[in-house]
């Protein structure tokens, strides 16, 4: 499904050179759902901005369901991400000014589908997150919980194969946390990938496998269970 | 990939941030109200200044002498300027005259086709010129005859009586008598003064009278007479681009032949024209400059707050395009929401701009707009939206995906 091998990202600014990856190499089965912990500053985020093609790398090579990404020009990145995955943002990233059914609508817009097609698939996915009575409110009268469940609808809605989620749960207390926790673990059961950014052991022990990245580099393939340890 | 137009989600999130928008709609019709009828007077001037006055205004000046003392016998001395202009070389013709075509200064008097006091006359100029005026003033004779040196009989400084012949334009000649073909006018008698008659011996294809803002601009008549005045007007036409160099050399050369009078007033019918119309044209140029500025501050008002909308909605817009956007969406999204807003202003900017047009056609005696120039109009302002909202929606579409990611 995922498939990178020593993947390496620098960013360069006048002054300095960050290796935010080096050698980094991560295989993702279809299916899985994968935490990735890690100190601050470690290249999560990096990694997960390559996966969902919101970043380009350096060098190395990344595969994405069996297409070399590297060559693809920006239009067919915009393609692939509108099409394949999805994402859940830390800070939920709603649209502030549209309401939930607009605010779901984003990315079906940009795939062209036809308005009963989008409004199907609106109402199917708010449906999924509890929040289909809610269509016409904005992101503002909603809980973050609630507003991370729009965001998760979102992501669904455009039906992904693949779903990033930078920490999900970052901004959300333990109970919302564990609430939306259980969303995606249904969705992972109906088959979506997803992979999970996270400073929450708790969490983390809940996906099936755990990534530990350190200093730009998967440090251990640690099953979930060993990971509280590791992790500060 | 096709694309959907996200017309409903702009406009409703459009209506959550309604002042911003509103203000520059507002703006835009008031730009547009004020361009279009701003063109629409320039149009209108410029017709009027671009009218001719029939006089080859490049190569014609003119000149007033006024002789003095009790020894000035004016009309010898008229004779001999006249040769003495006419015998220089580079001169096409001169003439005496008693006006200067759109100099704003001359005579006027009505005609009449009948005679009876209860009968309204049509106004026209008097031009008096001798049988060198058709050519001095470069007209055309389309129908009759020109002047000949006998019909020219000599006026006096109190004389009110006319001569029996008379030369018309064309366009008083159609007046005078609608229902008759303007060639067959010759011959025919016309009333002046105290139903004096006259006779129509030829038609000139085109004179104006001194007063350009006249409705009966084109209304102009020639009598044949040398006008025994102590003070007259001599127009000289020249040859193509010696009017100058003739305007210095004549002057001198008439206060030398004479010394008991004055040369003044040497003016050409160029500088006489600009002087006519400067009303006109400075209100062109007032114009001109309010709606460059309209223009500018539109331009300038919607530069202002998409720049304002792209850089506060920067992480929407990674957002946007994380969730798959491409560039050209994200260029769109804005120029559409722009579209809107135009449409807005344009909407409100049409009826007021034929509210104004009708305000002035009530005040100030201006022409009902011609209805093309408000699609003209809404294209102007359109596509000044659109040049105005291309540079901040091409920077927005520069706003990297990775931006949603990184900021909080
Ligand atoms: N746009 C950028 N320009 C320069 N350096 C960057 C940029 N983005 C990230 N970095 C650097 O790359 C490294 C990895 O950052 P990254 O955001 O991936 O870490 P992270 O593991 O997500 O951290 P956190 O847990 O705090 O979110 C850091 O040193 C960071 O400063
Ligand atoms: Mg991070």
């Amino acid at each position: 499904m995922l498939s990178m091998t020593n993947l390496s990202k620098v960013f360069r600014t006048e002054l300095v050179e960050t290796h935010a990856l080096r050698d980094f190499s991560l295989h993702v089965d279809e299916g899985e759902f994968v935490s990735v912990t890690g100190p601050s500053g470690s290249g999560k985020t990096t990694f997960l901005n390559i996966a969902g093609l919101l970043e380009t790398y350096t060098s190395g090579d990344y595969t994405l369901d069996g297409q070399n990404v590297f060559t693809l020009n920006d239009r067919q990145r915009s393609r692939l991400r509108n099409e394949k995955i999805g994402f859940i943002f830390q800070s939920f990233n709603l649209i502030p000014d549209l309401n939930l059914y607009d605010n779901v609508d984003v990315p079906l817009r940009y795939r062209g589908m036809t308005a009963g097609d989008r409004h199907q698939r609106i109402c199917d996915s708010l449906e999924q997150v509890g929040l289909a009575n809610r269509m016409k409110h904005l992101p503002a009268q909603l809980s973050g919980g609630q507003q991370q469940r729009v965001a998760i609808a979102r992501a669904l809605a455009g039906d992904p194969r693949f779903l990033l989620a930078d920490e999900p749960t970052g901004n959300l207390d333990s109970q919302m946390a564990a609430s939306v926790m259980g969303l995606l673990q249904d969705i992972n059961q109906q088959g979506t990938t997803i992979v999970m950014v996270t400073h929450d052991p708790e969490l983390a022990r809940q996906t099936q496998r755990n990534v530990y990245v350190k200093d730009g580099r998967v440090c251990d393939e640690a099953a979930p269970v060993q990971l509280a340890t590791v992790n500060e | 990939m096709t694309h959907n137009w996200e017309t409903g989600p702009i406009l409703r999130a459009m209506s959550r941030n309604k002042v911003g928008a509103l203000l520059i709609a507002l703006q835009i019709a008031i730009t547009m109200t004020i361009i279009i009828n701003a063109i629409f007077i320039i149009v209108e001037r410029s017709a009027l200044m671009g009218r001719e006055s029939g006089v080859d205004e490049a190569n014609t000046f003119y000149l007033t002498s006024t002789g003095f003392g009790s020894a000035f016998n004016a009309s010898s001395v008229i004779d001999e300027d006249l040769r003495r202009l006419r015998g220089t070389p580079g001169v096409v013709d001169a003439v005496q005259i008693n006006a200067i075509p759109i100099s704003g200064g001359g005579w006027s008097m009505s005609l009449k086709t009948e005679t009876g006091a209860d009968i309204d006359g049509i106004g026209t100029a008097n031009y008096f010129v001798d049988e060198h005026g058709v050519d001095a003033l470069d007209l055309q004779v389309i129908a009759g005859e020109n002047f000949t040196a006998s019909d020219v009989r000599l006026r006096g400084r109190n004389q009110s009586d006319w001569p029996p012949v008379a030369m018309i334009t064309r366009a008083l000649a159609e007046n005078l008598f609608p229902d008759t073909n303007y060639a067959d006018v010759v011959g025919k008698t016309v009333y002046i003064g105290n139903d004096e008659p006259v006779t129509v011996t030829g038609i000139i294809d085109k004179l104006q009278a001194p007063w350009i803002g006249w409705d009966r601009l084109e209304h102009a008549m020639l009598t044949p007479e040398k006008m025994d005045f102590s003070s007259t007007r001599y127009l000289i036409r020249t040859e193509p681009g010696q009017r100058d160099r003739l305007m210095a050399e004549v002057e001198t050369a008439l206060a030398d032949a004479y010394p008991n009078r004055i040369i003044r007033d040497v003016d050409t019918l160029t500088a006489t024209r600009e002087r006519s119309y400067r009303r006109h044209s400075a209100m062109i140029t007032i114009l001109t400059a309010v709606m460059v500025l309209l223009c500018t501050i539109t331009a300038l008002g919607i530069v202002g707050l998409t720049s304002f909308n792209v850089s506060r909605r920067r992480k929407q817009i990674g957002t946007r395009r994380a969730l798959g956007a491409t560039k050209p969406a994200i260029i769109r999204y804005f120029m559409l929401e722009n579209l809107m807003i135009c449409t807005l202003g344009i909407v409100l900017g049409s009826a007021l701009t034929v509210g104004l047009n009708m305000a002035l056609v009530q005040w100030f005696n201006q022409t009902a707009l011609d209805w093309f120039y408000i699609p003209a109009g809404i294209g102007v302002l359109i596509l000044i939206g659109q040049l105005a909202v291309l540079g901040p929606a091409l920077r927005a579409a520069q706003t990297p995906p990775a931006l949603a990611t990184r900021t909080v």
